[in-house]
């Protein structure tokens, strides 16, 4: 309905202004009506921004002409919060894959059904609960090198060791990635994990607490912990660790058992640029700009044939890398194990009690 | 304070409707900003903490009856009293040697107070995790002196440190407003009087200085109950201030009507300290 008033006002507008206006303003015109079309994404910001900028929203605008407009910061909570307002702030964000089955429960994202996405994936697993499957970070085991001379920590179970290891820890103040790594210190083999045996997973987290100085809830907040050699041994994601590396600091990473979060691209529900959005996830899966997207937000790609145009070096720092298959290990969202909400609330009354 | 209450009644002979209508006016643009921007979303919320997901009370009876949402809340109060009592502590001493002090001296002093306010507030809670870390300076110095210490970092003293010093500049301007007030005569006389300084302190300065204190303290509480990012960064795991708990309500649940519940509960709490302070003190004089 409204369009349709748009365009009638659009159209009288062009007659009043008149044929030779029109001819001698055309071809900034075209430029203007072209640069018109403007999609909005949501990005991390930093790095993650730069890298989205420079390796998927420039090749989108230049094969399309539809510019794009970074936003940030990323909310899920506004993600639910402009379905409900209907005033979009962004068409397309990133979602984990606990937030994408939450997403589709609360009915906040376009379903993908029957768009070409979805009619002819370029990968298996492409598409995932009305989602593009796009990239993974891992959270890995860092630590001191100073601090553990005599032998690094192979995974979680030394993780829990503090006989083996002493010192302090530090884990995200996060349930739905805490939990598992429990159940793999308490020796659940990382293949049989879901449906997650919740109460086991508390009670092997019931042993670590007592050595958990702080939870970080802030990706630069667990960097600082370690740059500064306050935590001994950490939880974080992987990125956080090879720039501590990257600038020289002694800090160790343990690719082994790192447990891998992936991340989809979503539509927002109801967003009039809908058609915008669907053609510019398709675009970010592209092999070789996914590559270039995660070399540059080091980031792990979910398209395989991403790999054929990274080289090894760079393949390294990638928890998807074909290398590390077998020894790293992937969440279950769909398979939790428990209602996730229910199990984050027992997660942060555990923390405080 | 005083010609300002007078002139109504003055110009209120002359033209009465015309005269009482323009303070009004001036103050239109502002009210209608407050109204849009601040008492509709407000009402927004304490309606979705009776209607979200259906209508009913049942949030408020749940957080009545938690005993997790009880304790956060307890807390939460306590956090703020001890930082409250932590700024009129160190802040004291402050603002009497900034009112003691020449004009150009407690200018200078003043800057200095206000400065930490010039500094993102998250830049400053980091600050302090270098200061106190275990290799910070703090940590490097009680070792040189041989003072045993344990973990500096993620206690109650880290985050209160922390949070008296976010909230400080504001218990020393509240202090600096009534002692700067005081007529050095009065002192002097004291003194003549024979009594010591520590008498006069008590006998003089104090009872003077009472406003100037209880408008800190109120201050200081009612502004330390919103924190939540403070304590999470830098305080112990156990610590969790009521805030906290709203915006992951919002963030994590998208528990519309819980969050908004809390928020409700925490917005009467906090209106209740000033209530109190309003008919004890008078709340116009809340910034001296």
């Amino acid at each position: 309905m409204q369009n349709h008033k748009q365009g009638h006002l659009g159209r009288r507008a062009a007659l009043a202004l008149g044929g030779g206006v029109v001819t001698a303003l055309a071809a900034p015109n075209v430029r203007r009506l072209r640069a018109a079309e403007v999609l909005f994404v949501n990005t991390w910001g930093g790095i993650w921004e730069r890298a989205a900028i420079k390796n998927l929203f420039e090749p989108f605008t230049k094969d399309t002409g539809i510019e794009i407009r970074p936003v940030s910061p990323v909310s899920f909570a506004k993600l639910a919060q402009q379905v409900r307002s209907g005033a979009y702030e962004f068409d397309v964000t990133t979602l984990g894959g606990g937030e994408i089955i939450r997403a589709n429960q609360a009915k906040i994202i376009e379903p993908l059904e029957g768009t070409d996405l979805a009619k002819s994936p370029p990968f298996p697993g492409a598409v995932f609960q009305n989602g593009a499957t796009s990239h993974a970070f891992a959270t890995v085991i860092a630590y001191q090198k100073a601090r553990y001379p005599n032998g690094a920590p192979a995974g979680w179970a030394d993780f829990w060791d503090q006989g083996k290891f002493p010192g302090s820890r530090c884990m995200q103040r996060y349930a739905s990635r805490v939990l598992p790594l429990g159940l793999v210190a308490d020796g659940v083999p990382t293949d049989t994990l879901y449906p997650m045996d919740i109460d086991r997973a508390f009670r092997s987290l019931d042993k670590i607490k007592p050595a958990t100085r702080v939870w970080w809830t802030q990706g630069q907040q667990s960097q600082q912990l370690l740059r500064d050699g306050e935590i001994d041994m950490i939880a974080l994601w992987h990125a956080r660790v090879l720039e501590l590396q990257d600038e020289g600091k002694p800090v160790e990473i343990v690719w082994n058992q790192a447990q891998i979060d992936r991340a989809y691209w979503v539509v927002a529900k109801g967003t009039p640029r809908r058609d915008a959005a669907l053609r510019y996830i398709e675009a970010a899966l592209k092999p070789e700009r996914l590559a270039g997207f995660c070399r540059d937000a080091m980031l792990g790609p979910l398209n395989p044939a991403a790999f054929n145009h990274l080289s090894e070096a760079e393949a390294a720092r990638m928890p998807t890398a074909p290398a590390y298959k077998g020894k790293v290990f992937e969440q279950d969202v769909l398979n939790f194990g428990g209602d996730v909400n229910a199990v984050t609330q027992r997660f942060e009354r555990w923390i405080g009690a | 304070m005083d010609e300002a209450a007078g002139s109504p009644a003055v110009s209120r002979r002359i033209a009465p409707q015309r005269a009482s209508l323009r303070p009004w006016l001036l103050l239109m643009p502002l009210l209608v900003f407050l109204a849009a921007f601040f008492l509709v979303p407000l009402a927004q919320v304490a309606m979705m903490s009776v209607t979200e997901p259906e209508f009913g009370f049942g949030h408020y009876a749940s957080i009545a009856t938690d005993g997790f949402y009880l304790r956060v809340l307890a807390d939460t109060f306590a956090t703020a009293l001890l930082v409250a009592t932590c700024c009129l502590v160190l802040g004291f001493p402050l603002a009497y040697a900034m009112a003691a002090a020449s004009p150009n001296m407690a200018a200078a002093m003043m800057i200095v107070v206000t400065m930490s306010f010039w500094t993102s507030f998250l830049v400053r809670t980091y600050a302090w995790m270098v200061l106190l870390g275990r290799s910070g300076p703090i940590a490097a110095l009680l070792d040189w002196i041989g003072l045993p210490h344990g973990e500096l970092l993620f206690t109650r003293f880290s985050s209160t440190i922390a949070m008296t010093h976010i909230l400080l500049p504001y218990m020393v301007v509240s202090l600096y407003a009534v002692l700067r007030k005081i007529e050095p005569s009065l002192l002097r006389s004291a003194a003549s009087l024979g009594a010591s300084p520590t008498s006069v302190l008590r006998h003089v300065v104090l009872p003077l200085a009472a406003p100037g204190v209880v408008n800190g303290l109120t201050l200081v509480f009612v502004l330390c109950l919103g924190f939540y990012v403070t304590p999470i960064l830098l305080g112990s795991p156990r610590e969790q201030m009521v805030a906290g708990v709203i915006g992951q309500q919002i963030e994590e649940f998208l528990n519309f009507g819980e969050a908004s519940a809390l928020a409700v509960v925490l917005l009467a709490s906090t209106l209740i300290v000033l209530g109190l302070y309003h008919r004890r003190f008078g709340l116009d004089k809340l910034w001296g």
